[in-house]
């Protein structure tokens, strides 16, 4: 794990929306120079980024390989974010990590399972790793992407490569441009009714994305009893678990280090799920 | 003694300020792994987002770096926090600052009104503005006389090692009117990212804290336990039983324990059940037992010609 913040250069920038990029950098300079113990990284952990001189920021990695190229997918919101897109090939950022728990994987495929990853706009960042991971293990699986509109898909191209549309692969618009029309929520209901029709069953429900998305994702899960792994997000200043500033009521859980990735017997006993953070200064606020 | 003294007395290991101390659930947690006190992140009048990113940094093996700045919500925000603490029976200091005497006071007296046992006085946090009371003796006074003045419940002050002189400061806040002592806050440091060549801490510098400050703290305690009769919490780098046991036998009544407490809830667990191994082993009763303990040797003041 790399602990202090340390430079490395970026290697190449992919744009993959208007406002979303993804950003690769290789990170075998690092743990050379200053004798770091390498890990390889599991889906669902993610990096604090540092633009020196404005911020700090915690960014899911969207891919890392045996070469030891690390990547992050970035919406552009804020300052920070804005100063990250104006970054070209070569230029230096900080990272420190990765940090949290990473998805709970199955270790084989068992019984013929389905799972079903859902991920809503920059959420499928984290969810990129997972399917590449499920794929291999050759676990049966269905994406679904929801998004606004047709400008804000990404990611299409690549998952084309080892899933059909429209069979294993589901795209949502609220506006109906493409695919689907209407919520993620919705068009994962209809598919699990379907599933469960034709006699499939639905081990594991993976999901990143809005945090009220996951919420009814959640429930819909607990109603159909399939347990769900949600990556959420909060508001993080260390990343480590020393603040204090991520944790979820009542139960203590800290979104950086038990988390991001939490399942639904944890999300069940926890009463800010869907309805309450905290900001910078750790003042709770209604979602 | 009072009913809070009795506590801290029966379980002399807290919760230090600013580690896991912004909502409830992190603290009681903490309480449940056996604290017998948590102090909460320190609170001011008002909310306060702090220094940006990045602001706490593991610089070494168990070595920290933070420049966190006192972000906090504002009392008015944390009184239902306080009131959760509470309603747990968790025994709760609350951790106070403020940008005057006044402020100090309203947030101090707004802390013990929503129930808290005891007050924290920080007036050592080495990057913001408060530290400039800590490092002169004559605003110390001033600032503990006034607050302790409006309390019914024991006020703790809070020293930073970052003075000339922490004993005749410690001794301020006595005279002044302070039930116990907390020492140490961390100590100013720096670190720069030789690739930028910049500092990498938003704010430039911040506070050291974890196993590299250990014995600052341990001889810091050892120097104000010959000094103040009130009791002394000492607060630093506490990993292990052994840090633990080492701060008793400088002279502390109790530990406080922050930095250790990233790693997962037990940590406080263990180094409870490690200190208290060290009791047993050493046919002890309690904690008060061996409290000074390092004083009774005679060192060699001189050196060798
Ligand atoms: C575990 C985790 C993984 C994330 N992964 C990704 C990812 O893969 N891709 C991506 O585009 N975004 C990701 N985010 C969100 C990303 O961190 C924010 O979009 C980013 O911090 C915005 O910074 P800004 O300065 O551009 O915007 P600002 O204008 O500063 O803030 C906009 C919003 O971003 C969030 N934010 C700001 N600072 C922080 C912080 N220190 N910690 C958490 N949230 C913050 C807040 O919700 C804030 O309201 C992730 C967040 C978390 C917690
Ligand atoms: C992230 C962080 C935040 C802190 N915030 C506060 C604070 O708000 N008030 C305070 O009095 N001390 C604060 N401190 C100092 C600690 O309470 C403690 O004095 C110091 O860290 C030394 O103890 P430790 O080595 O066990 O962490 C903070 C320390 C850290 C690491
Ligand atoms: S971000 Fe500091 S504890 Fe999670």
């Amino acid at each position: 794990m790399i602990k202090k913040p340390r430079m490395v250069q970026i290697s190449e920038i992919v744009q993959e929306s208007k406002d979303v990029k993804t950003f690769t950098f290789n990170i075998k300079s690092i743990l050379s120079n200053y004798s770091i113990q390498y890990q390889d990284p599991t889906p669902g952990e993610f990096l604090m980024v540092w633009v020196p001189g404005i911020d700090e920021i915690p960014m899911s990695l969207s891919g890392f390989n045996n070469n030891k190229d690390w990547s992050i997918t970035v919406k552009e919101v804020g300052e920070c974010t804005e100063m990250l897109f104006n970054l070209e090939k070569s230029d230096l950022v900080g990272i420190r990590g990765p940090f949290g728990n990473g998805f709970q994987i199955p270790e084989f495929n068992f019984n013929n399972q389905l799972n079903i990853v859902v991920g809503g706009g920059i959420g499928m960042a984290p969810l990129i790793p997972l399917i590449s991971e499920l794929i291999k293990l050759k676990i049966k699986i269905i994406v679904i992407e929801g998004v606004k509109s047709k400008e804000e898909i990404i990611f299409k191209k690549y998952l084309k490569n080892y899933l059909i549309e429209n069979e294993t692969f589901y795209i949502s618009t609220d506006d109906g441009s493409y695919g689907y029309k209407g919520f993620a929520t919705d068009l994962f209901n209809s598919i699990i009714e379907k599933e469960i029709e034709k006699g499939n069953k639905i081990n594991q429900v993976y999901s990143c994305g809005p945090e009220q998305m996951m919420y009814e994702l959640f429930h819909i899960c607990e109603k159909f009893n399939i347990s769900f792994q949600g990556s959420l997000e909060r508001m993080m200043r260390c990343g480590f678990g020393m603040c204090g500033l991520c944790v979820l009521d009542p139960s203590g859980i800290r979104v950086c280090r038990e988390g991001p990735i939490l399942d639904s017997k944890i999300l069940r006993t926890c009463t800010d799920f869907g309805k309450y953070n905290r900001d910078f200064s750790g003042k709770k606020n209604t979602i | 003694m009072s009913e809070f003294f009795k506590k801290i007395a029966e379980k002399p290991f807290i919760l230090a300020s600013g580690i896991l101390g912004v909502s409830y659930s992190s603290m009681k947690r903490i309480f449940e792994g056996g604290a017998g006190a948590v102090v909460t992140k320190s609170i001011g009048p008002i909310l306060r987002k702090g220094y940006k990113n990045p602001s706490i940094i593991e610089i070494l093996p168990g070595t920290f770096i933070n420049s966190v700045g006192l972000a906090n919500p504002g009392i008015d925000n944390f009184i239902s926090e306080i009131k959760e603490l509470k309603q747990n029976n968790i025994t709760t200091i609350v951790s106070v600052f403020g940008d005057s005497i006044e402020t100090y006071t309203q947030v101090a007296v707004k802390a013990q009104d929503a129930g808290a046992d005891a007050i924290e006085l920080n007036i050592s946090c080495p990057h913001a503005e408060i530290s400039i009371i800590c490092q002169n003796k004559q605003l110390t006074y001033e600032y503990v006389v006034a607050v302790k003045k409006e309390l019914k419940i024991p006020l703790i002050v809070k020293l930073s090692p970052n003075v000339t002189d922490i004993g005749e400061i410690a001794l301020s806040a006595e005279k002044a009117g302070a039930d116990a002592i907390t020492a140490i806050n961390t100590v100013n440091a720096m670190v720069i990212d030789i690739e930028t060549q910049r500092p990498i801490l938003s704010h430039g510098s911040g506070g050291l804290s974890g196993k590299a400050i250990h014995p600052i703290a341990v001889k810091k305690m050892f120097d104000l336990y010959k000094i103040v009769r009130i009791p002394i919490f000492g607060c630093g780098g506490v990993f292990t039983g052994e840090d633990a046991i080492e701060f008793f036998l400088a002279g502390a009544s109790a530990v406080q324990i922050g930095s250790a407490l990233y790693q997962d809830y037990n940590a406080i667990t263990n180094i409870i059940n490690s200190a208290k191994k060290y009791l047993e082993v050493h046919n002890y009763k309690s904690f008060s037992d061996i409290v000074g303990n390092a004083h009774k040797f005679e060192t060699q003041e001189a050196p060798d010609f």
